[in-house]
């Protein structure tokens, strides 16, 4: 009745939207044509192989500790040792990227009140704050390969210098965002009582951003376990040089256990540093709802 | 002046300042926990400066290479370098928007406002182990397949799906549930809810996440090339393997250039998007 004569709202034109998309399409093809090495014909075989590849290294993961694997040369090797040593490893990419973490979080600390706007002056800020985003620019392998393997050799004392200047950048960043958030009454409150720098960082400053900043220091080490796992393709320490190794030689079962220990070891620390930063976060009586 | 005022009557005993609490004991925990794990991570990886001083004269001789890099490099546009890094850029662009695509239905299955409780929880877990593997392993499993720039695409796009998807999931979690109960009281459907309540809400922090994943692509792509799965990262590799300084700092300059000017470039558009 009245309805059909009230005009209905024109919906807005769509012909930007199909533009947008058909470019993206556009780049995304140019993109593709300009890999000439890519074999696109394998892909349809891929899953295949993969899945293939995926059964023998869960064969590798279900079959007992104890059994012998075929085709190896020890005969004395068992899948226990595989496991054993698999932990092994993943213990050393754990640790070199705590070392890593604690690196970062010592001297980015600091940096950050360099850094802030409401702790130190221009001068000081800006080329801090360069500092920070050109360690962040440079991916922490090219890092090890040109600085930390000549320095240290092939050990993990280099991925974790390699890491812990990489984490320098991006901890020094989130520092220093922690530090201009912090409510700047308890500041202007020491301040008026006749704080120097240091009485107004050490007592109105560092009590609030702290907690935070610890959360991502955790954080930061769980995004380092997983860079720890790349830098061990460069021979920087870790599991990688041998997971590296061993997939590249197609040993699927071994490959399988290998993988398998990292979900588990990444799983089970991500749960307990989720945990730990809820705590710090949020207080003891918020632990109950998060566990 | 004040001092007037804040006398005290005589005769009243000072009061005595508060005492300050003694720290918790969990904070206490909580630190000689961290100094104890730390004494062992740094046992078991043989901690030590020493080489630092021991092998300067080694790092200062590459350094001195690398100061002086391969112009040539940088300038000739038929380099292996631009080669490469066309490759990489071409391998970032097609894992973000295959990856992407993947993850704006993966995320609609792993959020409980979109999907049923069951499909939510398992999509959940899967994504949380897809995600604990790093994205080097997923690389490494693909070249033993085929070599090439394919391995390095479908590593990424894994990565990609795992990174947007949980992202996008959590702004779903989020969105405004009004529309989404109009549309219910109207009968529409799943699909609909989400076409016409979820996605329009969720879009602009769903562009501002595949940006983000592009930054992201363009330096794990270096990585990437070192396991041999394409792009600048193999460049590297070979230059580093021929201890060929020169060559190998004109490409770190170019990296570190366009990882730069890619971070304020999509930096920028994702400020306008949010």
């Amino acid at each position: 009745m009245t309805a059909e004569t009230v005009a209905r709202p024109k919906p807005p034109p769509k012909w930007p939207y199909t533009l947008a998309g058909l470019t993206l399409i556009g780049i995304v093809l140019i993109a593709g044509w300009s890999l000439d090495d890519a074999k696109w014909e394998r892909l349809p075989l891929f899953p295949g192989e993969i899945l293939q590849y995926a059964g023998q290294m869960l064969d590798g993961v279900l079959t007992w500790p104890g059994a012998h694997p075929e085709g190896q040369a020890d005969p004395e090797l068992t899948y226990g040792d595989w496991w054993l040593q698999s932990l092994k490893l993943m213990g050393e990419s754990v640790a070199l990227a705590w070392i890593g973490t604690c690196v970062g979080a010592l001297f980015s600390f600091p940096l950050a009140f360099l850094a802030a706007s409401n702790t130190a002056p221009l001068v000081l800020r800006v080329p801090v704050r360069l500092f920070f985003n050109a360690i962040r620019a440079v991916p922490e392998i090219l890092l090890a390969v040109i600085v930390m393997l000549p320095l240290f050799g092939l050990n993990p004392m280099a991925g974790a210098m390699a890491i812990g200047v990489h984490s320098i950048g991006s901890l020094g960043k989130l520092t220093l965002e922690n530090i201009e958030a912090v409510d700047p009454r308890p500041v202007e409150a020491v301040a008026a009582a006749g704080a120097s720098w240091w009485q107004r960082v050490r007592t109105a400053v560092i009590p609030q951003m702290l907690p935070e900043t610890v959360a991502f220091w955790l954080y930061r080490f769980e995004v380092n376990i997983r860079a720890s796992a790349i830098l061990g393709v460069v021979s920087a320490g870790g599991i990688g040089a041998l997971l590296n190794r061993v997939l590249r030689g197609r040993e699927w079962e071994w490959g399988g256990i290998m993988l398998a220990v990292i979900i588990i070891v990444t799983i089970l620390v991500d749960q307990l540093s989720a945990a730990l930063r809820h705590r710090i976060l949020h207080g003891a009586e918020a632990t109950v709802v998060a566990v | 002046m004040t001092q007037a005022t804040l006398e005290r009557p005589s005769g009243q005993p000072r009061p005595v300042r508060p005492q300050q609490p003694p720290p918790s004991p969990l904070l206490v925990g909580g630190v000689l926990g961290a100094v104890a794990v730390t004494v062992v991570a740094g046992w078991a990886i043989d901690f030590s400066l020493a080489p630092v001083i021991e092998q300067w004269p080694k790092l200062a001789m590459i350094l001195e290479e690398v100061v002086r890099p391969e112009w040539k490099e940088i300038t000739d546009p038929s380099s292996r370098l631009w080669t490469a890094l066309m490759e990489t850029a071409a391998i970032a662009v097609i894992a973000t928007f295959v990856g992407s695509l993947i993850a704006l239905g993966v995320a609609l299955l792993g959020s409980k406002v979109s999907a049923p409780p069951a499909v939510y929880r398992v999509t959940k877990s899967v994504m949380s182990v897809i995600r604990s593997l790093p994205d080097m392993a997923y690389a490494l499993v693909f070249v033993a397949v085929v070599t090439g720039p394919l391995p390095g695409i479908l590593a990424l796009t894994i990565f990609n799906i795992g990174i947007v998807a949980k992202l996008t999931a959590e702004s779903i979690d989020a969105v405004d549930p009004g529309p989404l109960e109009a549309l219910d009281a109207a009968g529409a459907t799943r699909w609909q809810r989400a076409r016409a309540a979820i996605v329009p809400q969720i879009l602009p922090n769903y562009a501002s996440y595949v940006l983000y994943v592009f930054e992201l692509n363009i330096r794990a792509s270096v990585v990437l090339g070192a396991v041999g799965a394409g792009g600048v990262g193999q460049l590297i590799m070979l230059y580093f393997n021929r201890a060929d300084y020169a060559r190998l700092a004109a490409v770190v300059i170019v990296i570190f250039v366009v990882v730069i000017a890619i971070d304020l470039l999509s930096q920028l558009l994702r400020r306008r998007l949010v």
